[in-house]
């Protein structure tokens, strides 16, 4: 039932340079290391013995700006497709139900994201093996820093995609989108129960993956709200 | 009867403002209902009730004899849709556009370009909706909406934005489709010399409440032309011609004479020549179906 209509959201990002963004986000946050380790790599080996965790530390302080930019970006694009031309009522007026509307934005949207995470892997890992970080490659660490914070920040899409399909102005979820970035920059000034914190993956019980478990729940929480609010609302 | 669509006490509010408030529309299968209406008078709203886009307030709607609100998916199939302004994905070309559609409608591959064509847009199917002008906009908003060969089609204001030949073009098409694919049709508008060519039947709407109902010979029986007579004493004039078992009214300056051919026109002119009245003048007063609408919902406006 709900295939039809992903295939059809699919379609519908086509041109819009979504897929683009996919490629920019994790590129642009190994290009970032690409460029600290350029400048000043005897300097950073330094700093920590195991030079892979360190190299992967690095990367994971601009993988949560990237991630909640990236969700703020792709929500507010997803939602304006529809508002541009009010396609909403078309949309809803075709045999579907509202929940799966929801549904399939979402996914789409997961899919994009979860595509952006495997390239992450894919750079880190690659970028990695020619700075000859050590032979000892710490592959669970790098799956950790390259998925972990996508489950983390799925309550960060189920807000933002809320949040943007029931605005007519998308400046309000950019905005929100804004503050949340300027979050996620913060992440170590801030509370545990922040979900803006959670991409980052650092919590005071140590294990990255408690982050990832609590932003499934919470993730699916949020998403479960928006679409009961969005099913509920009349389409104008 | 058969109804297509029927809405029992059908009340939809905004706040305290009531925009549809106890309609009660009945559509027969085959038919092509014009939904007639001046601005703002609640067109638009009901048709979204009947697409499920709102909830009513209060009252029912049943299409196809089915309740709207615990099948509406399994209405929906069958139910092809074009609400107010097209809507459409700019970025996409003609065809992408159905395409988005069809996925979700489980229609045939080759009913795209079938409809594409239905709509003269065959030749610009792969060029971007942005750079379409309105009326090709409109036509590929019917096209999206006959994809799936829907038994009732819903057109809102569907000649907005067209010129005159695409007025033409559509009002063919859409007099075609009851008797070719036996599709049941529901078309707005604030023009009732729109409706007039086209529709069988007619609902007229001002304020939310539907106050005409019928088929469009009795609207325009309504119109049917009278003859007026004026004579020296038209009140002792009126009160022969009761007496003599003809119909007539009696107006402030003339007596309004209801017949049906010419003859019996001939007729009551001899009879009152025979009572010996004067007779000033006797005139054809034509009522257009235009004048009937305006009076119909000016009434309304007055209370």
């Amino acid at each position: 039932m709900i295939f039809p209509l992903i295939q059809s959201d699919f379609l519908k990002i086509k041109r819009k340079g979504m897929w683009l963004l996919c490629l920019i986000g994790p590129f642009g946050v190994v290009a970032l290391q690409m460029v600290n380790y350029g400048v000043r790599k005897d300097y950073l080996f330094e700093q920590m013995d195991d030079r892979w965790l360190y190299y992967l530390l690095n990367i994971n302080t601009f993988t949560p700006l990237a991630i909640v930019l990236g969700i703020v970006i792709l929500t507010s694009f997803m939602s304006s497709i529809e508002d541009e031309t009010n396609a909403w009522k078309q949309l809803v007026a075709l045999p579907v139900s509202k929940r799966s509307v929801y549904l399939s934005k979402f996914t789409v949207i997961s899919c994009i994201l979860f595509l952006s995470s495997v390239l992450l892997f894919l750079f880190v890992f690659g970028y990695g093996l020619t700075l000859g970080l050590g032979e000892d490659i710490p592959y669970l660490r790098l799956m950790e820093y390259s998925f972990l914070p996508f489950f983390a920040a799925l309550p960060v899409l189920g807000l933002q995609l809320w949040v943007a399909t029931i605005s007519k102005n998308q400046a309000i979820p950019v905005t929100l989108g804004v503050i949340g970035v300027i979050f996620a920059y913060s992440a170590p000034l801030l509370p545990d129960w922040m979900i803006w914190k959670w991409p980052a993956l650092s919590n005071d019980w140590g294990h990255a993956y408690i982050n990832a478990l609590l932003g499934i729940g919470f993730g699916v929480l949020l998403y479960l709200l928006g679409m009961v609010d969005f099913k509920r609302r009349d389409v104008k | 009867m058969e109804y297509i669509v029927e809405t029992k006490n059908l009340t939809k509010s905004f706040g305290k403002e009531k925009a549809v408030s106890n309609l009660e529309m009945k559509i027969p299968k085959g038919e092509i209902y014009g939904f007639l209406g001046p601005n703002g008078a609640g067109k638009t709203t009901t048709i979204r009730m009947l697409l499920g886009l709102m909830r009513p307030t209060s009252g029912s709607v049943q299409l196809f004899g089915k309740d709207m609100k615990n099948n509406r998916i399994d209405i929906l199939k069958n139910v092809g849709s074009l609400v107010e302004n097209p809507s459409y994905y700019p970025h996409l070309t003609a065809k992408e556009n159905l395409e988005a559609s069809r996925k979700i409608l489980h229609a045939p591959k080759e009913r795209i370009d079938e409809v594409l064509k239905l709509v003269r847009l065959h030749g610009v199917r792969n060029k971007k909706v942005k750079g379409f002008s309105l009326g090709m906009k409109q036509r590929l908003g019917i096209a999206a909406a006959m994809l799936h060969q829907p038994e009732l089609l819903i057109l809102d204001e569907p000649t907005n934005g067209l010129d005159p030949s695409g007025i033409i073009e559509m009002r063919e098409l859409i007099q075609s489709l009851p008797k070719e694919y036996g599709m049941t049709v529901l078309i707005s508008s604030h023009l009732l010399s729109e409706i007039d060519q086209m529709a069988t039947r007619v609902g007229v709407v001002t304020k939310g409440k539907m106050i005409f109902q019928d088929s469009i010979e009795t609207m325009r029986k309504i119109a049917q032309a009278s003859i007026q007579i004026k004579v020296n004493d038209n009140e002792a004039a009126w009160r022969s011609m009761l007496a003599n078992g003809q119909k007539a009214d009696l107006g402030e300056e003339h007596i309004n004479l209801q017949v049906e051919d010419d003859e019996q026109v001939a007729a009551s002119i001899d009879y009152l020549v025979q009572q010996g009245f004067s007779i000033y003048r006797v005139q054809e007063e034509t009522r257009s179906l235009e004048n009937i609408f305006l009076e119909m919902t000016k009434e309304e406006h007055a209370e």
